[in-house]
């Protein structure tokens, strides 16, 4: 008898707890749709309202994929090009400094050419390019008369009296600066078949300057070429 | 002991049915119809116990086999586009209806045997008084 009832009170009591649960799991659906609003639409009218919804979910879940793809395309080509960027930079600023566009300091030489004591000889263009030639010879990195600097276009002429460098006149007293090895550049100069040697010979006082702070400026006239392909 | 396990199975599920996860609008109407079934066989439990032949594996099956079969007669309107869930909501409240007459019947009766009960004791009294 009381086997019998005590089944019959967990059965009813089971029972009662579904019948509850369910209901109130009722309770909260009904609570929280908008019953109002759903109530006032016929049913056709919620059919198309859920279809454009659903349309517009696709379509913007296609476009988010779309942008979240192009961000990571931007991210990696922003990655790449920075890389190339700096690898440019310092490929150009390489090249500058080839080129004789940038100003340049390093150890090397002044040399300074006074013709002041000599009355009838004068300095003339071919001197220059002799000394040139044999600053160049020693491994000069950058040369430069009278602050123009001497590149792979300079020309070094002579018009009559005077003497043009860079399509610039340039007068006495010449500098000569170079930037390079200190003893290379002087053994090119001095001693036998020096070319100093032979200017002193003549009678030009020539000075020769050792310094591990040469400056040498930038080429300034415009790099430009017509006839290169 | 029964009214306990009535008690507590209510508060349980209760509990249950707050923390229960949210279902969609469309399914929560089936349950919505198999609380009523459910409800008609509890209320012809308690007509039964009045009448005493109350039979737990009725009362259960009906409990459980009656939402379960209004369950799948509104999938089946629902599929054939006719409202059956109309006809049984209909005929479970009218059931129910049935069974709440039953029980009011049978506690007004009930009260009213008691007050006759006490009008004749009264009376005795008042008579055995005067005697």
């Amino acid at each position: 008898m009381k086997k019998e009832k005590i089944v019959m009170a967990i059965t009813i009591g089971i029972s009662a707890l579904v019948l509850v649960a369910v209901m109130f799991m009722r309770f909260k659906v009904v609570e929280r749709t908008d019953r109002i609003a759903i109530e006032t639409m016929t049913e056709s009218e919620l059919r198309s309202e859920l279809i454009s919804w659903r349309e517009k979910y696709a379509e913007l879940q296609t476009k988010q994929e779309d942008v979240l793809t192009k961000i990571e395309e931007y991210k990696e080509e922003y990655k790449s090009d920075e890389e190339t960027e700096k690898l440019l930079e310092s490929e150009l600023a390489d090249l500058q400094m080839l080129l004789g566009e940038t100003d340049v300091v390093g150890q090397g030489i002044i040399i300074t050419i006074s013709e002041e004591k000599l009355e009838e000889e004068k300095l003339n263009n071919e001197d220059l390019l002799h000394i040139v030639n044999g600053l160049k010879a020693a491994g000069a990195e950058a040369i430069s008369i009278n602050n123009n600097r001497i590149i792979n276009r300079t020309d070094i002429v002579q018009i009559d009296e005077m003497i043009k460098v860079n399509g610039k006149r340039i007068l006495a007293p010449y500098t000569i600066k170079a930037i390079g090895n200190q003893t290379y550049l002087e053994g090119a100069l001095l001693g036998v078949g020096g070319y100093v040697d032979e200017l002193r010979k003549w009678g030009f006082e020539i000075e020769i300057e050792r310094s591990n702070e040469v400056n040498i400026e930038a080429y300034t006239n415009e790099l430009s070429y017509k006839y290169i392909n | 002991m029964i009214y306990l396990a009535i008690i507590l199975g209510c508060i349980l599920g209760a509990i249950l049915g707050m923390g229960a996860p949210i279902i969609s609008y469309t399914y929560s109407t089936y349950l919505a119809i198999a609380v009523i079934a459910a409800l008609d066989s509890v209320f012809g439990g308690i007509s039964s116990v009045l009448k005493k032949n109350f039979d737990l594996k009725i009362f259960l099956s009906g409990f459980f086999v009656n939402g379960i079969l209004s369950i799948l007669l509104t999938v089946l309107g629902q599929k054939l586009n006719v409202d059956i869930y109309l006809a049984t909501i209909f005929v479970f409240v009218s059931r129910m209806f049935n069974n709440l007459t039953i029980i009011r019947r049978y506690y007004v009766e009930k009260w009213s045997e008691k007050l006759e009960k006490l009008k004749q004791i009264k009376t005795e009294t008042e008579q055995e008084n005067k005697q």
